[in-house]
């Protein structure tokens, strides 16, 4: 096994039905990388990183993480491996606080544990924290529920969730939907801050512009099947990769 | 929440700019509002009943609203639906709610007094079998909604029927007796305590313990994260490895026992097993439940809240009878006020989460 490479996908088949939303696709993330994942609608980037994030099982293929065969019949799985994913609503609680949804399901707790009681002040200290990490600089308190916070400041809380708990892997589907023009930048700054710390990053944006400034690589999928794996946004327009998406230019592999 | 010790001046969004003083964190808090109607619930009703009692002389004889037997009176059945609206405060906060607590609160009293009645078990053991049976009964509601997907308004209006249905069977539609209630099951459920003039019953304090209990689950604990997480967003709860399912089936098991465990409290102080009894009170709890700023559609709850819509309610009852207003007319004021805190509570709610 490569030791610079992350995660492996290799041959990952996938029916819905008698529709083949995968075929026979490998894909590969190595170690402090941000991958961009495009497609036109339909393509089948979602399908494949449900798979990674535990949310659909594939129908054949191995998925290989940190050089061991693995296997995700969950979301619980994925997160336990080190796999996080942010989707585009961000799976907050928006009626909890901050502190709270940054926790959730791994709240610390004080003794005696039989009391059930959460060591709030551990939540709060560390969400303070980390809210200065992924680049919040104003001073939210870790109490204000999700519900009052922006676009931007909801996707910096489930990033900083991703990071806090040490997950190697974070996906990223669709992060910047819906959001402003600020927002948007602060969502890109965190991605590039994950890769400094340490991180990994599948990133899938319909907006090819977004992917452009902030991913070392493009892998392009048409119709399941994988069109394109090393593009790199540094030596290629993106008129040439729309074209990759579109089916207008086939790349050699 | 625990305070914090952040400057004022947090700009968080365009909502809530302006920094929050004590007292308009005070007046946002869910709890807010029902404290002050109950306040002026308690000042009108004083107020009218010792006007009635001066200017009517027939009526001098009626007690006023503040006397102690009044109050006497008043603190006798408010534990024992205020207990099924705890259960229901948590099993809402999660999202789900349960109309079968008026069917298991007739019934669960009907399996205890049938068992002591035929002689086949003490009323102590025949008091744990129908405990055991609500169990059942919550497990059941659980299962149904969380594993099969059924909407928990439907499988819970089915239980409604089963359950009422057989206490009805059991019973021939008959009450069962009930005068050999004397005995430390009662002392212990609803014993008679005096202050001076002023007697409750150990119910009372049965419920004010479990006020403090659940409002800690609620605020302090994981369970309590979890329970408010699998009302506001199940699918990221479940994703987050919350065990939405377990949670939630063990809350409608709680319901369930809380319901059975008001009707057996009632029937001994009452010294009557209707098969027909709590009838219709899975509305008055859900009311009271809302009443006090917990949502219907899940994701935020307070047992306080709780406490205070249930006193609202009770006291409603009560002291419409006492200022003289027909008993008939209630259902008008009740009706009311469910509208009207539902108002405050949906323009609390659009005021201080602008945007979402």
């Amino acid at each position: 096994m490569n030791d610079g490479e992350l995660v492996r996908m290799e041959h990952i088949n996938k029916f819905f039905g008698r529709v083949q939303a995968l075929s026979d696709v490998s894909f590969t993330v190595r170690r402090n990388e941000i991958v961009g994942l495009l497609g036109d609608n339909g393509a089948g980037k979602s399908t494949l990183i449900k798979i990674l994030s535990g949310a659909l099982t594939a129908d054949s293929g191995e998925i290989y993480f940190k050089g061991q065969k693995v296997h995700i019949a969950d979301t619980m799985d994925a997160i336990k491996l080190g796999i996080e994913t942010i989707y585009q609503d961000s799976a907050l609680v928006t009626q909890l606080s901050i502190a709270r949804n940054l926790f959730l399901g791994r709240e610390p707790r004080k003794k005696p544990y039989f009391l059930d009681r959460m060591d709030q002040e551990a939540m709060n200290d560390a969400a303070r924290v980390l809210l200065k990490q992924v680049g919040i600089t104003k001073d939210i308190p870790p109490t204000t529920p999700i519900s009052a916070l922006s676009g931007g400041e909801r996707q910096a809380v489930a990033i900083a969730r991703a990071m806090h708990f040490d997950s190697d892997l974070i996906i990223l589907d669709e992060p910047t939907n819906n959001l402003g023009v600020e927002e948007t930048h602060g969502v890109l700054r965190f991605v590039r801050n994950a890769r400094d710390s340490g991180h990994s990053c599948i990133f899938i944006a319909h907006n090819i512009y977004h992917v452009f400034q902030v991913v070392d690589r493009i892998v392009v999928l048409r119709r399941g099947k994988k069109v394109a794996d090393d593009i790199d946004p540094k030596k290629t327009t993106i008129e040439q990769v729309e074209q990759v998406i579109t089916g207008l230019v086939e790349l050699p592999q | 929440m625990s305070p914090t010790s952040l400057p004022e001046a947090i700009a968080v969004s365009p909502a809530t700019r302006s920094s929050p003083s004590a007292i308009q964190r005070l007046v946002s808090r869910p709890e807010f509002g029902p404290f002050v109607l109950l306040i002026i619930e308690i000042l009108v009703f004083s107020f009218l009943s010792s006007r009635h009692s001066v200017s009517e002389a027939f009526l001098t004889s009626f007690p006023s609203f503040l006397s102690t037997s009044n109050l006497s009176n008043l603190l006798d059945f408010t534990p024992e639906l205020g207990m099924i609206a705890l259960g229901m405060t948590l099993l809402m906060t999660a999202g789900e709610f349960d109309l079968s607590v008026g069917s298991v609160f007739g019934f669960a009293p009907i399996l205890m007094w049938t068992f002591a009645n035929t002689g086949a078990t003490s009323l102590e053991v025949g008091f744990l079998i129908a405990m055991g049976v609500a169990v059942l009964i919550g497990f059941v509601n659980g299962v149904m909604v969380t594993k099969l997907k059924i909407p928990s308004f439907l499988v819970t209006l089915g239980m409604l029927l089963v359950v009422r249905g057989s206490a009805l069977y059991i019973t021939d539609g008959f009450p069962q007796r009930t005068w050999s209630a004397a005995g430390p099951l009662k002392d212990i459920l609803v014993g008679d305590i005096f202050i001076g003039d002023l007697r409750f019953r150990t119910s009372l304090l049965w419920f004010i313990a479990f006020v403090a209990i659940l409002s800690y689950v609620l605020t302090q604990s994981r369970l309590g994260n979890w329970i408010q997480a699998a009302g506001g967003n199940p699918g990221s709860a479940r994703a987050r490895g919350v065990r939405v399912a377990r949670t939630k089936i063990a809350l409608f098991i709680l319901s369930a026992v809380m319901a059975a465990y008001a009707g057996v409290t009632s029937s001994i102080r009452v010294s009557a097993a209707n098969p027909n009894s709590g009838t219709g009170y899975e509305l008055e709890v859900i009311a009271m439940v809302v009443i006090g700023g917990t949502a219907l559609t899940g994701g935020r709850g307070t047992i306080i809240g709780t406490l205070l819509g249930v006193l609202i309610l009770r006291m409603m009852r009560n002291g419409i009878v006492i200022v003289g207003v027909p008993g008939l007319a209630y259902n008008i004021f009740i009706g009311a006020i469910i509208l009207g805190m539902m108002a405050l509570h949906s323009w609390l709610e659009r005021r201080h989460h602008a945007g979402t």
